[in-house]
């Protein structure tokens, strides 16, 4: 299948204009595929870190949503140790309007903005709400154990 | 065959009855009572010498013979001499030095012949087509009637008696009519009543009825006397003292050819015939009488054994060979047939005999590409012709190939010298009686002709006419026959006739204008070419013939319409030179209505009619519109006179080998163009299976009068012949919309429960079927053409147009469907709305579709919260939601969003100037701030928003495209008018109601308008010849049974002076019958129905094929 002319686009304006702390990446051997990282936001307990995630372009986008997953582990009530993502975009607040660009800087605002109260990962999102410090704390550590080098 | 005997008796006997070794009458010598006689009893027989002067011939001395030829000849040589000359020495030693007595080595047995080979066509060319007579001949002095030989035949006795007639008595021959057949001691078994009307009577010295002759002699002896050929005469032979009833007889006749038998098959005739028969298939009484008339001389020459002194010879063998293979068919049911339709009333229609000629296979694609293959061996390096000067296109090069043929054409065999007709053969009056008593001769009149292939006789010469001066130029569709044609106008013009010569005639001309015209009053024409083409292409060759000259050098005159009153002859004929019309461009429809004027007029002519002149030459355009013979057309264009014939058709074959027996005869070309001789070396070979020697025959008839090119030919160097852009096809298959959807299903569920409730008998169903198989057509193009009654009456479905009216009741749901596609069709100025809006949509439509990125966006379409993108993107994007569930939202602000509150914006700037827009507002003053919206899903079809689609986004490409929009509905492209209307793009019009100028005129904008538009064109009326190379872009709106006609419709676009590349799009329905109909396209490509050459009945079962395709 040819890929869209909205692919080659969103690709070719990922490279010329980068956004900064935000890199994405197809793969040669498959456009829809793209390796992202995702520099922690400064003010967060991911600042320093860079994390790695993928992005796939599944065949009917931009009608549904890109599928994104950190690679990198990370500690943060809206994401699971699969990597998996909570985030209103990529799910039912979906649009077309919506671009890679737009939802990895999304992603990166979920970084500095947690939200324990619509939680994917359990048991980070009660840490976090009952002992926010510890949970930070473990969130920096994690940081400093996997997003760095 | 070797006839030792002729050598001790030149001449005398040799006629009759001696002749041991011809099989057909080879009881020789035999007892008195075997139906022929033998010699010694026929030297007794004595004959009274009809009352015309003696001659005395010469005696044949081969001595002098010898001496004045200067060798010694062997006797075989000498007898064949003799033979051929009839024993006049002065004409045996011509024979022996022409050489052409070497030909004649085998006495030629007179021929059978196909009884149904015979058409009134082919006697009328012949019979008018003889020169005026030989100078010298005194026809005022021949007899009444002239002896030609004298046979035996054997009779029966109807009476018994003593004495009734006596051996060596005089008889009279006569012919019973059927009223006079009940005399006493008739037979009463079938056969005799059944022949009733070929009963000859003979009647002894004291005119008492003796007897009858036996059947199979007086079948073709009845047809002799009836058609008024022969005198007979005859003497008792044997007959037994006393008779009894039934009792054989037998008598030696002497047969006389009348006077009235020469030439007089003709005029009179051929006119009644003409207003009877001119849709006639089956054997028309005159073609019956000429076949009667054939087989009777045939038998007759071959009784008397007289054989043909001079004739064609060098085809004798394949000659005799198709005669005879013909007339073994014949005689498997012919002696029957012709019993049965010489009984026939002169109207009877149901005469079976010819069903089989006009029923002919049809050839088969691969059939046809052999035929061509030796027409199209084209010679690349062929010689060139330069046109003359006033010509000012230029020519390709196989072009200038075209135009060398063409005049070698016209000019090849006017050297010739006066030789035969290939049809005549020469016969040599007898000198001698059956017991070699001299006879009278006439002078300069010892031998007759005949032809036995029309059934004719003549006194004179029949001269070859020069008449082929012409040919077929049978080019494919786009090589440009008609410019070849036109530079052959220039470049070979009649030089002969100066004008002034035309001018002493004047008196001459005004005196006969006055009196009522014969039909033989024809003007020359020596400077005008006359045209015939379909009435849509007029203007066209018009435009290309004045195109092709340098100003002043041609005159065009289009005859047609009010131009029709102008008196043809006066501007031909006696106007100054200078205003001579050198092309006459005419319709088929105005020879075809002019041929009917002058056929009801008893055969004279309007003398100011096309007919009333003869032209330099005549070119058919298209002209397989001629290809049926019978027509009416056909036979038009058969009655106009030239000197040069020519045909243009990239089709002359349509589908049987008898299509170009039509041109063949229409050019004259004999032998071939004589239908008898056509039926008995082609079309009798091809019916039975014999493909290969009719092929061959064809070959040899086509190859020097075709000359054929086509599109694919490439040059030696591997270039195409012509260099035609690539054309490339694209199936567009669209999905119809849900209410679309709805009304399909509607229709296809009642037409599939009519297709099983007459699923064994559907050709009874077959008219409801169609239409409902229609009716889904038409929903596939718009709902709402399955309610015009235009289209009703279109599709001749009548009886389901009554059925849907009476069941309106239970459609009520079909009306409520249709419903929604009559929505509103409001639209709205933008800046209704309000600045913010305005200026929101200006912004947006700068930018790129937010959901595919395309740039500008197509077809901008804003949400009721005024955000723009591509109007698919938002209907896909809307219908994706829907598939999953959710309420669909504006894909930028997230608000709640549907289908009707969609609006297209309108953009009128790149509109053409003059075109105001419906609803646009004075404020809005600025061209970039005419917009408007209207709301989406008015255009109802999904066909019509497609090619919309298409349409602005080639307008977006280039503004200057022209495009090409196929129906085969009108009624559709009244639909489509509108959308265009609306989306202000302009457009032109032409279909099949339109007359003649307002065609001429469309085309004429459509090629020389320098914006881009589109033009709406009906598959039927713009299928045919038209040139709409201006356009790049062709839309097929709807599929039509065969693709070929599609494929002859794009052609128009896709021909010679397209410059660029030509995309064709095709829209096709998703899961409808559409795409089932291509898929039948595919498989009968090319075939027959499609092109209206089956009949009806064959096409219905086609169709029903089809249906069962379509609905199973």
């Amino acid at each position: 299948m040819a890929l869209p002319k909205r692919i080659i686009k969103e690709t070719e304006r990922l490279m010329a204009e980068p956004v900064p702390g935000i890199s994405a990446v197809p793969h040669d051997d498959n456009l829809r595929y793209f390796d992202v990282t995702i520099d922690g936001p400064t003010q967060s307990p991911y600042e320093g870190g860079t994390f790695k995630l993928e992005l796939f372009l599944p065949d009917d986008y931009p009608m549904t949503p890109p599928k994104v997953r950190f690679l990198t582990k990370i500690y943060h009530p809206n994401i699971d140790r699969l990597g998996r993502i909570c985030l209103d975009v990529l799910k039912g607040n979906w649009s077309p309007a919506l671009q890679i660009r737009t939802i990895l800087l999304s992603i990166q605002a979920l970084l500095g903005a947690p939200n324990p109260d619509d939680p994917l990962a359990n048991d980070v999102a009660q840490q976090w709400k009952e002992d926010q410090n510890t949970a930070i704390a473990t969130a920096k550590e994690w940081t400093e154990k996997y997003a760095k080098a | 065959m070797a006839h030792p005997e002729l050598e001790e008796r030149p001449a005398k006997k040799r006629r009759f009855f001696v002749d041991d070794e011809l099989p057909p009458s080879s009881s020789t010598s035999t007892q008195s009572s075997a139906p022929l006689l033998s010699s010694n009893v026929e030297a007794e027989v004595t004959i009274k010498t009809p009352e015309i002067a003696p001659h005395t011939p010469g005696a044949f001395d081969v001595d002098l013979l010898a001496g004045i030829i200067g060798e010694t000849l062997s006797t075989t040589v000498v007898e064949h001499l003799i033979k051929a000359s009839d024993g006049n020495l002065e004409r045996a030693i011509n024979i022996y030095l022409d050489g052409s007595w070497k030909d004649q080595t085998t006495p030629a047995v007179s021929l059978p012949t196909d009884p149904s080979n015979v058409s009134e066509a082919s006697s009328l060319s012949l019979v008018s087509s003889k020169k005026p007579a030989r100078p010298g001949k005194q026809l005022s002095r021949f007899p009444d009637k002239r002896y030609i030989g004298s046979f035996g035949v054997a009779g029966w006795a109807t009476r018994s008696g003593l004495g009734l007639l006596t051996f060596g008595e005089k008889i009279q021959i006569e012919r019973a009519k059927p009223v006079a057949a009940k005399k006493p001691g008739r037979f009463g078994n079938g056969a005799g009543s059944k022949r009733n009307d070929i009963v000859v009577r003979f009647t002894n010295s004291r005119r008492e009825e003796v007897g009858r002759l036996e059947n199979t002699a007086a079948a073709w002896i009845a047809s002799l006397l009836d058609q008024h050929i022969c005198f007979l005469e005859g003497t008792c032979v044997y007959a037994p003292n006393r008779i009894k009833t039934g009792d054989d007889l037998i008598l030696q006749l002497h047969c006389y050819l009348l006077k009235t038998a020469f030439g007089s098959f003709g005029f009179g005739r051929m006119d009644s015939n003409r207003e009877r028969n001119i849709f006639e298939a089956q054997e028309s009484s005159e073609e019956r009488d000429l076949r009667l008339r054939q087989i009777a001389l045939v038998k007759l020459f071959e009784e008397i054994h007289l054989t043909p002194s001079s004739g064609h010879h060098q085809d004798e063998g394949q000659k005799r060979e198709g005669i005879i293979q013909v007339a073994e068919k014949i005689t498997e049911a012919g002696v029957q047939k012709i019993g049965d339709t010489s009984k026939q009333t002169e109207n009877d229609p149901a005469s079976p005999s010819s069903d089989v000629a006009e029923n002919g296979e049809e050839l088969e694609q691969d059939q046809l590409d052999a035929l061509y293959k030796k027409a199209q061996a084209f010679d690349f390096d062929s010689p060139e012709a330069e046109p003359a000067s006033t010509f000012i296109l230029s020519l390709r090069r196989y072009q200038k190939q075209a135009l060398h043929w063409m005049i070698g054409k016209e000019t090849a065999s006017s050297e010739r010298e006066e030789s035969m007709h290939p049809l005549w053969d020469e016969y040599k009056w007898p000198v001698k009686d059956s017991d070699g008593n001299d006879l009278p001769t006439t002078s300069n009149a010892d031998s007759f002709y005949v032809n036995l292939y029309s059934g004719t006789l003549d006194l004179e010469f029949p001269v070859q006419e020069q008449n082929c001066l012409g040919g077929i130029l049978a080019d494919e569709m786009g090589l440009g026959k008609t410019i070849e044609v036109l530079s052959l106008v220039h470049s070979h013009r009649d030089e002969s006739l100066p004008p002034a010569a035309n001018r002493s005639n004047t008196i001459n001309d005004l005196s006969r204008l006055h009196e009522p015209t014969s039909a033989l009053n024809v003007e020359p024409a020596p400077s005008t070419t006359l045209v015939i083409c379909p009435m849509s292409l007029l203007s066209q060759w018009k435009s290309e013939a004045e195109k092709a000259s340098s100003p002043g050098t041609v005159n065009v005159f289009v005859y047609y319409g009010s131009e029709k009153n102008l008196d043809l002859r006066t501007l031909c004929c006696r106007a100054n030179s200078t205003q001579i019309p050198n092309i006459i461009i005419t319709s088929y429809g105005t020879v075809l209505s002019q041929y009917q004027e002058m056929a009801s007029r008893d055969g004279t002519m309007k003398p100011d009619s096309l007919f009333g002149l003869s032209y330099y030459r005549v070119v058919l355009d298209e002209a397989h519109m001629i290809k049926n013979r019978t027509s009416k057309t056909a036979k038009a264009c058969y009655e106009l006179k030239a000197q040069h014939r020519w045909v243009l058709s990239g089709t002359p074959i349509v589908n049987r080998e008898q299509d170009l027996f039509s041109l063949v005869h229409f050019l004259q070309v004999a032998p071939w163009s004589n239908f008898s001789y056509w039926r008995t070396f082609i079309t009798a070979p091809f019916e039975s299976g014999d493909f290969l020697r009719a092929l061959r025959v064809l070959q040899t008839v086509m190859e020097p009068l075709i000359l054929r090119r086509t599109k694919d030919m490439k040059l030696p160097s591997g270039e195409a012949l012509v260099p035609l852009p690539t054309r490339t096809i694209k199936i567009d298959k669209l999905e119809l919309s849900e209410s679309e959807r709805d009304v399909y299903d509607f229709f296809f569920h009642r037409a599939k429960r009519t297709f099983d409730a007459n699923a064994d008998n559907l050709l009874k169903k077959y008219t409801t079927i169609f239409a409902q198989i229609l009716r889904l057509r038409q929903t596939c193009c718009h709902p709402l053409l399955t309610r015009n009654p235009g289209i009703v009456a279109d599709e001749e479905d009548a009886i389901n147009a009554k059925d849907v009216e009476s069941g309106l009741s239970d459609d009520m749901d079909l009306v409520s469907l249709l419903s929604k596609f009559e929505g509103e069709t409001e639209e709205q100025d933008a800046n209704k709305f309000g600045a913010a809006v305005l200026r929101q949509i200006q912004e947006e439509s700068a930018v790129e579709c937010p959901i595919c990125c395309e740039e500008p966006m197509n077809e901008q379409t804003v949400t009721g919260c005024w955000h723009s993108a591509c109007k698919q993107c938002i209907l896909d994007y809307i219908q994706h939601q829907r598939e999953k569930g959710q309420t669909p939202k504006c894909f930028n602000c997230r608000e709640e969003i549907n289908n009707r509150d969609l609006f297209e914006v309108v953009r009128h700037d790149g509109v053409e100037h003059g075109h105001t827009g419906t609803s646009e507002l004075s404020t809005s003053k600025a061209a970039a701030s005419k917009i408007s919206l209207r709301r989406l899903g008015i255009n109802g079809s999904t066909k019509i928003s497609a090619l919309l689609t298409e349409l602005k986004k080639l307008r977006v490409q280039d503004p200057m495209t022209k495009s090409v929009v196929f129906s085969q509905f009108t009624s559709f492209l009244d639909l489509i008018e509108p959308a265009l209307k609306r989306d202000h793009i302009a457009f032109l019009r032409f279909d099949g109601t339109m007359a003649q100028k307002q065609r001429a005129a469309v085309i004429d904008e459509f090629v020389n308008r320098r914006n881009g538009v589109v033009l709406l064109l009906s598959l039927r009326a713009g299928g045919v010849g038209l040139n709409l190379t201006a356009a790049k872009h062709v839309f097929m709106m709807d599929p039509w049974w065969s693709f070929a006609v599609e494929a002859q419709a794009i052609d128009r676009v896709h021909r010679m002076g397209q410059e660029s590349e030509v995309h064709v799009t095709r829209f096709i329905i998703q899961g409808t019958v559409e795409e089932r109909m291509l898929k039948i396209q595919e498989r009968k490509r090319f075939i027959a129905t499609s092109l209206g050459m089956m009949n009806e009945e064959e096409k219905k079962l086609q169709r029903i094929e089809d249906i069962k395709e379509l609905l199973s």
